[in-house]
This record gives structure tokens, C-alpha cells and sequence, in this order.
């Protein structure tokens, strides 16, 4: 029950090694709030999920590390061997001596048809390791050159030479500000060319993080690798071990597969976003407890005031009437205020963690017309707590929540298109006008999905 | 051929009818008393509640036969007595006085005998129960290349205009290409392993046809303490199999006693008033509760057709009567086949069989397990034996022609949606990808 994470570029080899570290962490952890029994479970249960088993005791992580310069890797691969917990398989990297220069069509068109024959067979060496592979994390960012060129090139390979596996594309928003001249050019083709051939985009948003680091961690210089644990520690809490729904002395064979098939089964709406609660240094952490009631009370209204941390919430707003018909929820000058959900998954890790009621997320009121909430909310748990948090509540979303930002990208790179700037530095490498008025399309259509809801 | 032990005098004598009534009872793992059954012919009410949850006990295990989700028994009398009405109906069984009887089960026991007799024959119980409680020892593979899909009938949930959003639909059908892809995976991964069991255990197996061991045998290995209740297993299939043996020997006593049974008759219905209506089997697999109010308005309507296909029958049958009567007077006779050209003609139409056989790739293979067993390139198997190869070509040419039905209905569906779009004004139909 294997998943293969695929780091692509500087960023998805920075933000992989701090998640294979987080959860190689937590598996250590021995403040588990859990027996024993449990826990050895729940470890062998992730262990089966991300590491492989060597002779000599060191787990290595089931990863392909790729970049097209050759400094990050060996960075990466030296700290995980460091750490003395983990470590890299030896042969699962590739790198080159030249990077993209920020340059999607050239990560796109020239290194993916280049190096697709070696990538392709260091992915098929991996996996013939296995006796079964569920699925693919791709970890990339989607504003440079590489992570996101070459990050939709080989996403488009993978679906076609494994047509039955999942795939889930990690992907790093740029900042706002960022410093990237044409990062709205290149989120705008990588997400284009993802929405065709991934099954989810799961996205993590650099300001969003970095507000958490600053508002919620206390740290006073934020550096990239501050922004890299808060992503690493989100992503641990939804992907480590969670008790299968059939039976809750069993931990959940295909998490990756269980996801998707409750949150993105349409192939209009793949965009997810990811809220934690609660977030703090680790400083802090000894001296707080914490209620179910109350983180529940906070991440609902997280959800449906579209707000990206606990500090801050609006409070005001409320679900429409769910008497009102769905006419009344698609006005088309409606303001983005109430967050309507296409379909939600809950996660939740700690104590007491069976007498967390969930009722708040089931109100057909959060959800789309077209689906119920049967359908649409799906609830994971474990008693094994995570990272040190006593307890500890994540929501994976489908819904509105990346309709702004994804709009704001449109509009940016839609203004420097109409005024034809850089688009000769994309034309040069293949990438055609038509090409971009392609990825325009698909991603509006998707906008105008989200907005229909 | 007689039973070994048994003298003929003793298949018929005074103490046969209880004989062969508790064999079948200990085929049926020790339900029914022949005392019950002595009392349903009188139609005593004593017998009643033992004979409907006689025949719930029988009919729920074979109703839940390779169900994805087995639910939960009912456990009230009331919701046996209901299951157990439906699934004779769905059956279709056509006794309407047996489907008159109260369901509180205070009378009625002349009708659950006959019902249970009709039972015993139509569904054949005693093997569906043989099977059923089988202990299998192999690793075994489900082989069917039945083309009867049976048609499941989606509950869609409806809005308030009573109509489906389509958004809702692609959810559904992504949903179960996602869980298709999990489906596949994990048999993938069931395939993997079984393969390193076969490799790793080769030379094993005493059996030397079979050569390697299989998960069941490997967990025996495993947890020897299991290999207790597996022997309790055996015996018990062993006994049954031994008392089915039996019943069969003396199953003409029961059907004997049953017509004594039918012209007993203690509560004056005609037997035999009308025909039976048979329902097609895919009703089986519906839920009560989308039925129930359609069984009627189908009954009337199989019953109306029936009569209709008769009458058309009858005029056909004699129209062909006349002519088949009218050309063998003009034909001359045909002459005498000598025993050799018989022969000759025989062995023609078998070779030609054989042909068509083994341009078939396998001997038509029925709807049931069979046997995995692991062989190296090369390996001599046995007649017998179909090969894996050859079993999954067969299916690959099943999927190629559901593929082409699949894609003939779909361009039917968006022929049909291009015309009622035409309907609509200002709307461009784009075609789906």
C-alpha cells in the first residue's frame, strides 16, 4: 500500500525532506497518548505507507528526489542522512547541471522530453519495488521553472503509464508580492495542465503559511524553512495513519485513494485547500489544553467564513437558509463572503478523540445544491495523537476557498498577456499564444464552476 | 443402486418417511423435526412459527450470497415472515393464499410445507446449502463469464422538481471509477503475494499435481490452533455431505408423503387452480422496498402478456402444423442412413465440435471457483485444467465486446442529447470529451 512522493524542483525538494522528517518524527514520538499496542500499529501502518525497510534498521523514504540543478539534492539527501532517523534511497534522485531559469515552457518542452526516458525509468524502478502501489505525491511549486514545467510534464506521463494509480500534485501558491516576474504565466500553465491530467490539487498557499508562522508560531524572522514545517506538519496530519472505517482496531489500507473518492470524484472540482487547528510553537503547546467542542466551533467557522487561520475569524457569517432554493446561492454579483463546500474531510487526531462530535459539518446548509452531506462529508480519526498535539483537527476542503486567489492569478497574467510581455521568452521554447489562450480557458471554466455552486 | 447397508425393505418401510425427513434435516445443518412436518399436513398451528423461521434461516444465507454489503437479519418474527414472503415472490412462486397468511404467524403451516417443498426442488437447498458451507482449502479465483449483468437500480436522490442535477451524476460515476482504480489495486497486490506463497512453497504439497502450497494451508502452518476449528468444519461438511447421500436415496418417501400431503388438503383450496407466474431472477437482488409497489401492476402485466404470447403460440403452432403437413406431402421420402454414414455423420459433427472448442480458447467454463495453481512455463498441466493465459484472453475478447456495446449505447445517449438540445433555443451542444 505504497505511495510515492515525487519531489520536483528547489521547493518540493525542501518542503519533501521536511515532511518525510515531521513524520519520521511523530513515529518516534513517544507522547502518543495512546497504549503501546497502538502505537505499534500505527507506526507499521505509516511505515508500510512511506518508508521501506532496510537491513540495517534506517527506513528509506519511498522518494524520488528531481531537480535540474544539482545543489538542493545533495543538500536534501545529506540532511535526511544526517538526521540519522531516515534516509533517501540511493539511487532515487536525478539532477542535471541546468535549471529552468524560472521558465515554464523551458522545464515543459525542453527538460521534460530530454530527461523523460531516465525519469521514467527511476519511477518504474521504484515502484517494481513494491507489491502494490496505491498513488503518487508530487511535491512542486507552481511559480518556477522546474518544479511546475517539469511538474506538469511529468504528471501527464504518469497518468498515462499508470492509468489506475492516483495522483496528487502538492502545490506550492506563490506569494502575492513574489519575486518571480512571470510566476503568474507559470501558475496559470502548470495549473492548466494539472486540471487535465491530476486527480487533486492540493494547495498550500506561501502567504497563508507564512501569516501561521507569524501570527500563530511567534516567529519573529521567517525563514523558507519555517514556511516548509507548517506545510510538512499539515501535511503529516492528514496523510499519517487513521482508523479504517470498518473497523477501528485497523488503520485505513489506502488513504490516498479513500481521500480522493471523497472529495474529488468530479473532474471540474479538484482544488483543495487545507486548514489546521490548532497551530502554535511547540513552546507553547506544554502549557494549553484544549476542548473538542471549541476546536470544532473554530475550524467550522474557518470553513464557512473562508478564513485562512484560528486568529481572526469572522464571526458574522452564517450559512444561508438551506430552505432557500439554489438560485439564491449563484447570484452572480454575490460576494465572496459565505464559503459554500463542495465536500469536506475531517481528520481528527488525539484524546477522546470518539466523543468529538462532528454534527456542525453535516448542516446541508455548507454544502453545494447537488450534493447531500452524505455524500459530500467524510470524517477520519485516531486516537494517536500527532506531533505532540494533545488533540488536533485538520480539514481538507473542496470549495471556494481557492476561488479568489485563483481568480487574482487569471486577472495578473491576463493583463500582461493582453500586453504580449514575456510571451516570446515562452513562444521560443514551443510554447504557443494558443497554448496559453488554452490554459486561460480551462482555467476559467473552472472558476466559473466554483462560482456556480 | 442402493444405499450400502441399507436393504430396500427399509427404504420403504413404516420408519422411512422420519428417516429421510432427518436427513435432510442434518443437510440442512439439523433445522427442520419431522414432528413439525407430520403436524403441518394437519395444518396444526403449533408447527407454524418453527416452519417461517425454517424457512428464513434457509432462504436469508442464500439471499446474501455474494452481497457486497450483507445486511443485517430482521429480528422480529414479523420482518422474517415479510423477507421471506418477498423473496418467494420474487421467485415467483404463485400460491396467492400462501401470501394471504398472517403475518403475526398464527396459522398456516399446511402452506409453509408446500412452500418449503417447492423450495427444496425450484432452488435446489440441500446443494445451495452443501455449497454454502463449504470449507475450501485452495486459492480459488471466481470464474464467470456470465453476460447477464444484472441492471442494479441506482437510488438517486431528487430534488425538489424531481430531477437529478447532472453535477450529481458525475459525482457518481467518479466516485466509481476512483473506487475501481482501489478495487484494482488491491487485487493487484492479493495477486503479488499470492505469487511469492506459490514460489516460496514450491515442493511443498503432498499433492504432487499441485506442487506448492495455498493461504488457507499457509495460515494453518501459521496458527496450528486453528487447525481444530478447521477439522470441526470438515466433519461437520463431512456429515452433511453423508446425510445428503442419504436424503437422496429416500427422497422419493418425502415426495410420496407429499401427495398424500396434497390430497389431505385440510383447508379446502384447490391445488392446482392456475399457473404459476415466474418473475425473471434479477428481482432477487432489488430491495423490497423499491418493489412492493410495482409487484402487482408487473404480475397483471406478465399474466395479460403470458396469455397473449399463448394465444399467439396456438395460431403459430397450428399455422405450422398445416404447412409442415402440406410439404411432407409433396417431398419424396427420404432415404434410409446406413449405419456407416451415421457413423461417418457422427464423427464429423464431433470433430467439428472439437474445432469450435478449441477456437474458443477454453471449454466453457460455469460460474463458479475454481482452483489457482501456480505452474512454470512448460509445465505439463492437466486435462482439465484451463490455463490462466487462455481464460484471460477469453475475457479480454468479453471486455472488447461490452466495450463496444458500452461506446454503441453512449453515442446513442449523446445522438439522443444532440437531438433534444436542437429543441432548445440559443443552447450550443458541445460534445462531452
Amino acid at each position: 500500500m505504497s505511495i510515492v512522493t515525487v519531489q520536483l524542483g528547489q521547493c518540493g525538494n525542501q518542503i519533501g525532506y521536511e515532511v518525510f522528517d515531521t513524520i519520521c518524527r511523530d513515529l518516534h514520538n513517544t507522547q502518543g497518548f495512546c497504549c503501546k499496542r497502538e502505537n505499534e500499529v500505527y507506526q507499521a501502518s505509516c511505515k508500510e505507507h512511506f518508508f521501506n525497510e532496510e537491513k540495517s534498521g534506517v527506513p528509506i523514504a519511498r522518494a524520488l528526489l528531481i531537480d535540474m540543478e544539482p545543489k538542493v539534492i545533495s543538500q536534501t539527501l545529506l540532511k535526511a542522512a544526517h538526521s540519522g532517523r531516515w534516509k533517501y534511497g540511493q539511487h532515487s534522485h536525478f539532477c542535471q547541471k541546468q535549471g529552468s531559469g524560472n521558465n515554464w515552457a523551458y522545464g515543459y518542452s525542453v527538460h521534460g522530453p530530454k530527461h523523460e526516458e531516465s525519469i521514467m525509468n527511476l519511477i518504474q524502478k521504484e515502484v517494481e519495488k513494491y507489491d502494490s502501489l496505491r498513488g503518487f505525491s508530487t511535491i512542486m511549486s507552481m511559480a518556477g521553472g522546474t518544479g511546475s514545467g517539469l511538474g506538469a510534464f511529468l504528471t501527464q506521463n504518469l497518468r498515462d503509464a499508470y492509468p489506475n494509480s492516483f495522483i496528487i500534485n502538492q502545490i506550492i501558491w506563490p506569494y502575492g508580492t513574489g519575486e518571480v516576474i512571470v510566476q503568474n504565466y507559470n501558475s496559470v500553465l502548470t495549473l492548466s495542465h494539472l486540471y487535465r491530467s491530476s486527480d487533486a490539487l492540493l494547495v498550500h498557499e506561501n502567504d497563508v503559511v507564512h501569516k501561521i508562522c507569524a501570527k500563530l508560531m511567534n516567529i519573529k524572522q521567517i525563514s523558507f524553512r519555517d514556511v516548509n514545517q507548517v506545510i510538512a506538519h499539515q501535511l503529516g496530519s492528514v496523510f499519517q495513519p487513521t482508523y479504517s472505517p470498518e473497523d477501528s482496531c485497523q488503520y485505513r489500507r489506502n488513504p490516498l485513494g479513500d481521500l480522493m473518492a471523497s472529495l474529488v470524484p468530479h473532474p471540474e472540482f479538484k482544488m483543495l485547500g487545507l486548514r489546521n487547528i490548532p497551530q502554535m510553537s511547540e513552546n507553547s503547546l506544554a502549557y494549553t489544553t484544549f476542548a473538542w467542542t471549541g476546536l470544532l466551533k473554530h475550524l467550522r467557522q474557518m470553513l464557512i467564513s473562508n478564513a485562512k487561520m484560528e486568529e481572526g475569524i469572522d464571526w458574522q457569517i452564517r450559512p444561508p437558509l438551506s430552505g432557500l432554493p439554489a438560485l439564491e446561492k449563484v447570484l452572480p454579483n454575490k460576494e465572496f463572503h459565505f464559503n459554500t463546500s463542495i465536500a469536506n474531510l475531517v481528520i481528527l487526531r488525539g484524546k477522546d478523540v470518539h466523543s468529538a462530535d462532528l454534527g456542525g459539518f453535516k448542516d446541508p446548509a455548507l454544502y453545494t445544491s447537488w450534493l447531500q452531506p452524505s455524500d459530500a462529508f467524510s470524517e477520519w480519526r485516531t486516537h494517536r495523537a500527532f506531533n505532540k498535539y494533545e488533540k488536533l483537527a485538520a480539514l481538507v476542503s473542496n470549495s471556494q476557498f481557492l476561488l479568489k486567489p485563483l481568480d487574482t492569478i487569471i486577472g495578473k497574467a491576463w493583463n500582461m498577456f493582453a500586453s504580449k510581455a514575456y510571451v516570446h521568452q515562452y513562444t521560443k521554447f514551443g510554447i504557443e499564444e494558443e497554448d496559453f489562450l488554452d490554459s486561460f480557458t480551462v482555467l476559467e471554466q473552472v472558476v466559473a464552476s466554483y462560482c456556480n455552486l | 443402486m442402493g444405499l450400502p447397508g441399507l436393504r430396500p425393505r427399509e427404504r420403504s418401510g413404516p420408519g422411512a418417511l422420519p428417516r429421510a425427513i432427518s436427513a435432510l434435516s442434518r443437510a440442512l445443518r439439523g433445522r427442520p423435526r419431522p414432528e413439525t412436518f407430520r403436524k403441518a399436513k394437519f395444518d396444526l398451528p403449533e408447527a407454524v412459527a418453527e416452519l417461517w423461521s425454517l424457512l428464513f434461516s434457509l432462504l436469508w444465507p442464500v439471499h446474501q450470497e455474494g452481497a457486497v454489503a450483507p445486511g443485517d437479519p430482521p429480528e422480529a418474527l414479523e420482518g422474517q415472515i415479510r423477507f421471506v414472503k418477498w423473496v418467494l415472490h420474487c421467485y415467483g412462486y404463485g400460491r396467492r393464499h400462501f401470501y394471504q397468511l398472517p403475518e403475526v404467524g398464527s396459522h398456516g403451516s399446511y402452506e409453509l410445507l408446500l412452500a418449503f417443498s417447492w423450495l427444496l426442488v425450484y432452488l435446489s437447498l440441500p446443494e445451495r446449502f452443501l455449497y454454502l458451507n463449504c470449507v475450501y482449502q485452495g486459492d480459488d479465483a471466481w470464474i464467470c463469464s456470465c453476460k447477464d449483468l444484472a441492471s442494479y437500480p441506482v437510488p438517486l436522490a431528487l430534488s425538489c422538481k424531481g430531477r437529478v442535477d447532472i453535477r450529481y451524476v458525475q459525482w457518481l460515476l467518479g466516485k466509481l471509477r476512483f473506487q475501481w482504480r482501489s478495487l484494482y489495486a488491491s487485487q493487484q497486490e492479493q495477486c503479488t503475494l499470492l505469487n511469492k506463497i506459490h514460489l516460496y512453497t514450491r515442493g511443498c504439497h503432498p499433492d504432487p499435481s499441485i506442487g506448492h502450497l495455498s493461504v488457507p494451508e499457509i495460515e494453518l502452518l501459521r496458527f496450528p490452533e486453528s487447525s481444530k476449528q478447521m477439522l470441526q468444519q470438515l466433519e461437520s461438511e463431512n456429515s452433511c455431505l453423508e446425510a445428503f447421500l442419504e436424503w437422496k436415496h429416500m427422497e422419493l418417501v418425502y415426495w410420496q408423503w407429499m401427495d398424500t400431503v396434497l390430497d389431505a388438503n385440510p383447508i379446502g383450496i384447490p391445488n392446482a387452480d392456475k399457473q404459476d407466474v415466474f418473475l425473471p431472477e434479477i428481482l432477487q437482488y432489488c430491495s423490497p422496498k423499491y418493489l412492493t409497489g410495482e409487484m402487482d401492476r408487473v404480475q397483471k402485466n406478465l399474466e395479460a402478456l403470458r396469455q397473449r404470447l399463448q394465444e399467439t403460440v396456438n395460431q403459430q403452432r397450428a399455422a405450422w402444423h398445416t404447412k409442415v403437413s402440406r410439404c411432407s406431402q409433396r417431398l419424396p421420402r427420404l432415404p434410409e442412413l446406413s449405419t456407416a454414414m451415421m457413423k461417418e455423420i457422427q464423427k464429423t459433427v464431433e470433430c467439428e465440435l472439437a474445432a469450435l472448442e478449441q477456437g474458443c480458447g477454453v471449454k466453457s467454463w460455469s460460474h463458479r471457483l475454481q482452483r489457482l495453481v501456480f505452474r512454470e512455463a512448460g509445465e505439463p498441466s492437466h486435462s482439465g485444467t484451463h490455463q490462466m493465459t487462455k481464460v484471460i484472453q477469453v475475457l479480454r475478447r468479453e471486455e472488447a465486446s461490452l466495450e463496444k456495446t458500452f461506446r454503441r449505447l453512449q453515442e446513442e445517449c449523446q445522438q439522443e442529447l444532440a437531438i433534444l438540445a436542437r429543441g432548445l433555443e440559443g443552447v450550443i451542444w458541445i460534445l462531452p470529451p
